[in-house]
């Protein structure tokens, strides 16, 4: 019977270890723009380098090229971790976080764009590590629009098909027959959309390389800065609401971008998610918006702008702030940590349980109601105007079960730990839900940094089944995927 | 005029009937030589057994020179390729039946007429259509159009205790000094069909065929008792084609609820009818019927594929108190059968496709719209040009045959009821009812 083709797991690993590589040394030109010490990053190359290499020979020779679906879970989860374990070492070899566990946590949030840090003095950071860190993001920010499109559809993994059955895949809507031909179109939108940020901040007064390393962050939905007050460091409005305009795109579906951008607008409009996904983000700002202007005495500009920064960065699963919500009310912390719950759009770069989901499971739900007084009645539930089969509504429901699951046990792990109540449910979902910021301990002004080292490492696993959509790293915990039949 | 008609199933069979007592050359093609042979004995056409694809043999049935070609089989795949083939070989127009509603509903993504085939027609969704058509003017159990309702001919039931009774047809003319609302054409009594004289009495049980036009159709009800139900409701049973055409076509305007008892075409339907309450069980089983609100139905369609189930269903139905009851009846003797056995209306879907033909083969000239069931009568639309001998005088002068009236008139795009002193003038189109003896002597008054 087939095993698994390992050869060409490790191979395809040591592809994408070449490519962090390439990152790693590309990071090196702002430590000798600033002069500073370069050595840990080209090491750091060289070594990934070799490592990729490595992993690469393994396969030489070898004329099975097959890659099953078994294979395509073990190569989505391994290679995050191969990523995150050679991504940390321009940390470790430079010293700037003292112990490997602290650098593990760091690049796991990096590469899944969650955006928890650990650090507590990032503007102490030599300016080519922030850089190599910005860059974690945005790597993981290409590696998930390839997720998306091209493996978890095929794993089909909690009702993904769904998001293939509007975009690319199997029907009409396919930007490209190829599965390389539409990440290449995916990710030049991604590439633009970070210039064009970029560009925008530099305007607006940072510095060329604040903006690039906000760029990254913000297309990724990360939310590392290169601020220790995040976005807060920056005073000037209309910084703010640039990020606001280009997390928000972040949070769409990158495949609508893209037909947005070659004049297709029509059928961005037309798309149900977008629409839910913009009038959520309406209502919740403008109620945030409207209650901080009642009861906290700020102005009704700065009021509102930072009601929606907060709303948007916190749906998108980005993490930057501009306001310390935990000093809101205690209504509005509570209408936060329900928008942690939400995530963007599928097909984004955004993590969490994702607008899409919400959707069918609400309108499953209502529909159960009608079931009741009409028994026999066949009611599908609809998406985009399609009706969704019953074994994806079901596939999506078992998805926001086991996150729930998954969120109740996570936040147990935490309280045993020894975190308090607030901050062990604040650290599950901002890792989870690859958010970054939660409540508690590790709220928006607060870092993950007096975490036990056992809690940073059961974290960066939170991060990484966030990521990868639970399901495909569950998976990997079956006996029966092991089992030689 | 020479016709090919491909596949001699009941559509087939129907037409070529008709078409040859009208002494046109029809040339039948079917692959079942024993059909063949048996038609042979009955309808005096040409026919040629083989596959309706097979060019050779469209060659051999003079489709080059054919004025029509139709291809009515059921494949579908087989009549547009037939009526392609067809085109081809020098057919000048070409119809061809099909099942897939992605023919009529985009039919403008795929160019058939470039491909060659001049008409497409759907006896499905004819049939839904006629359904509909009953649907909004839901008093009446039969109802022709003519001119998008201009004219239209109404069948009408006789109750007891309805104002029309005891009338005669000179009290009804007298009632209006200048114009006329309507005309009473033909009334059918305990099987009979007459054709009303001036002294003739209305009687209760009557079956009243009116011709009226869109103003004069309110009074029509009221006289004869017939409230129009205000439709909300509609079950349709069976989602068979013809089921799906309907709920297309009524699920935008009414609630419709459509019952099919297969658990997997059930969540088809559903999924392709977002308006329509897709409901999975036994048509007959009337507890569930129950269950869903059958007595708050408005009007009950049955069109699954057995006739006899769809008559059954609509039987309980009217039973348990809705309005309105349609059936689709595979056979065409039922069709007659509508009155006697308390379903107001019945439907067949290749009698409407036929009849859809027939009218198509008809226009320019004269337009037979339908036999009516059960009645033998024709309505005709003429269009009147200078030489007709219909306009050297007044109606009442013109002599013409027993057993035919002109009911109604289209002049300057409005609806006329004429009356004896009416004259016709070139330009007008004018409906004419003629019991079919005659039917040709009159047609002779529009040459």
């Amino acid at each position: 019977m087939y095993g698994f083709n390992f050869k060409m797991i490790a191979s395809l690993n040591g592809t994408l270890l070449m490519i962090v590589a390439g990152m790693m040394f590309l990071s090196t030109g702002w430590s000798f723009y600033y002069g500073e010490e370069w050595q840990s990053l080209v090491y750091s190359g060289a070594l990934t380098l070799l490592a990729g290499g490595a992993l690469r020979l393994v396969n030489y020779g070898n004329t099975n090229t097959d890659v099953r679906k078994r294979d395509g879970f073990l190569i989505v989860a391994s290679g995050w971790i191969f990523m995150a374990l050679l991504g940390c070492l321009p940390y470790v070899i430079s010293g700037a976080i003292d112990n490997f566990t602290d650098a593990f946590f760091e690049t796991m949030s990096g590469f899944t764009t969650t955006g928890a840090t650990i650090l507590t003095d990032i503007e102490s950071m030599p300016n080519g590590l922030l850089f190599w860190r910005s860059m974690t993001h945005w790597i993981g920010g290409m590696g998930i629009i390839v997720l998306t499109i091209a493996i978890l559809p095929l794993l089909g993994v909690g009702g993904m098909q769904l998001f293939v059955a509007e975009a690319p895949g199997v029907t009409p809507d396919k930007l490209h027959p190829r599965i390389t031909g539409t990440a290449k179109r995916l990710w030049i939108i991604y590439f633009l959309l970070t210039m064009a940020e970029a560009f925008a901040l530099k305007i607006a007064g940072m510095s060329v390389f604040d903006a690039i390393n906000h760029a990254m962050a913000t297309m990724a939905t990360g939310g590392f800065s290169t601020k220790n007050a995040s976005i807060a460091y920056f005073t000037s409005p209309a910084i703010h609401y640039i990020i606001m305009v280009f997390m928000f795109l972040a949070g769409v579906n990158f495949t609508l971008l893209y037909l947005g951008f070659t004049g297709r607008v029509k059928r961005v409009f037309k798309n149900e998610e977008v629409k839910v996904y913009a009038i959520n983000t309406l209502i919740a700002g403008l109620v945030i918006g409207v209650l901080l202007i009642l009861f906290n005495d700020v102005g009704t500009e700065e009021a509102l702008r930072n009601a929606f920064f907060t709303v948007i960065s916190i749906t998108t699963t980005t993490g930057f702030i501009t306001d310390n919500y935990l000093l809101w009310p205690n209504f509005l912390i509570f209408i936060v940590f329900v928008l942690f719950f939400s995530g963007g759009s599928t097909g984004s770069t955004s993590g969490g349980i994702k607008i899409m989901r919400h959707i069918v499971l609400i309108k499953n739900s209502f529909l159960e109601l009608k079931r009741q007084l009409h028994p026999n009645a066949i009611l599908p539930v609809r998406f985009n105007g399609k009706a969704v089969p019953q074994n994806i509504t079901n596939t999506v429901a078992g998805f926001v079960l086991i996150w729930l699951i998954v969120f109740f046990i996570g936040a147990f792990v935490m309280s045993a730990i020894g975190l308090d109540f607030m901050s062990a449910v604040g650290s599950v979902t901002a890792t989870l839900g690859n958010i970054g910021p939660g409540i508690g301990s590790v709220g928006p002004v607060d870092n993950f940094a007096h975490i036990p080292q056992l809690g940073k490492l059961f974290l960066s696993l939170l991060m990484l089944m966030g990521r990868l959509e639970l399901f495909t790293v569950l998976i990997l915990f079956m006996p029966h995927f092991w089992r030689n039949s | 005029m020479e016709i090919v008609i491909a596949g001699a199933g009941a559509v087939g069979m129907h037409l070529a009937t008709w078409l040859s007592s009208e002494s046109h050359d029809i040339t039948l093609i079917d692959h079942d030589q024993d059909t063949l042979t048996n038609i042979d004995s009955n309808i005096d056409a040409l026919t040629l057994a083989g596959e309706v694809t097979d060019f050779n043999l469209l060659n051999r049935a003079k489709v080059a020179s054919a004025d029509l070609f139709i291809s009515v089989t059921s494949v579908e795949e087989a009549n547009i390729l037939s009526a392609i083939y067809a085109k081809k070989l020098g057919a000048k127009k070409t119809i061809a039946r099909i099942s897939q509603m992605q023919y009529l509903t985009q039919s403008d993504i795929l160019n058939i007429k470039e491909l060659g085939i001049d008409e497409l027609i759907s006896p499905e969704s004819l049939a839904a259509r006629e359904v509909r058509h009953l649907v909004k003017t839901n008093a009446a159990s039969e109802s022709i159009e003519f001119e998008n309702g201009k004219i239209s001919l109404l069948g009408l039931d006789i109750d007891e205790g309805a104002a029309i009774i005891g009338k005669t047809m000179a009290q009804m003319a007298d009632m209006h000094q200048d114009s006329r609302n309507y005309v009473v054409v033909a009334i059918k009594r305990k099987g009979q069909t007459i054709i009303p004289k001036g002294y003739t009495q209305v009687e209760e049980g009557d079956h009243l065929f009116v011709i009226t036009h869109t103003d004069g159709m309110e009074e029509v009800l009221e006289l004869t008792g017939k409230r129009k139900i205000e439709v909300k409701n509609i079950f349709i049973v069976g989602g068979s084609r013809t089921g799906r055409h309907l709920a297309r076509k009524l699920s935008k305007d009414y609630h419709v609820k459509l019952v099919e008892s297969d658990p997997e075409k059930a969540s088809e339907i559903a999924a392709d009818f977002k308006d329509a309450l897709v409901l999975n069980f036994d048509g007959t089983d009337v507890e569930k019927l129950e269950e869903e609100g059958l007595h708050k139905a408005d009007l009950l369609v049955a069109v699954t594929g057995n006739s006899e189930t769809n008559v059954l269903t609509c039987l309980v139905a009217k039973d348990r108190g809705v309005k309105k009851t349609i059936a689709m009846v595979e056979n065409m003797e039922y069709l007659s059968l509508s009155q006697s056995i308390g379903i107001d209306s019945l439907i067949n879907k290749k009698l409407a496709a036929a009849n859809f033909i027939y009218r198509y083969i008809r226009r320019g000239d004269f337009v037979v719209l339908s036999t009516i069931h059960g009645v033998d009568a024709e309505v005709m639309e003429f269009n009147v040009t200078q030489k007709c001998p219909v306009t050297k005088g007044r109606i009442m002068d013109l002599k013409l045959p027993e057993g035919a009236l002109i009911g109604g008139v289209i002049r300057d795009n409005k609806g006329l009821i004429p009356r004896g002193d009416f004259e016709i003038e070139p330009g007008d189109k004018v409906v004419v009812f003629a019991r079919s003896e005659c039917a040709k002597k009159m047609s002779k008054f529009f040459k």
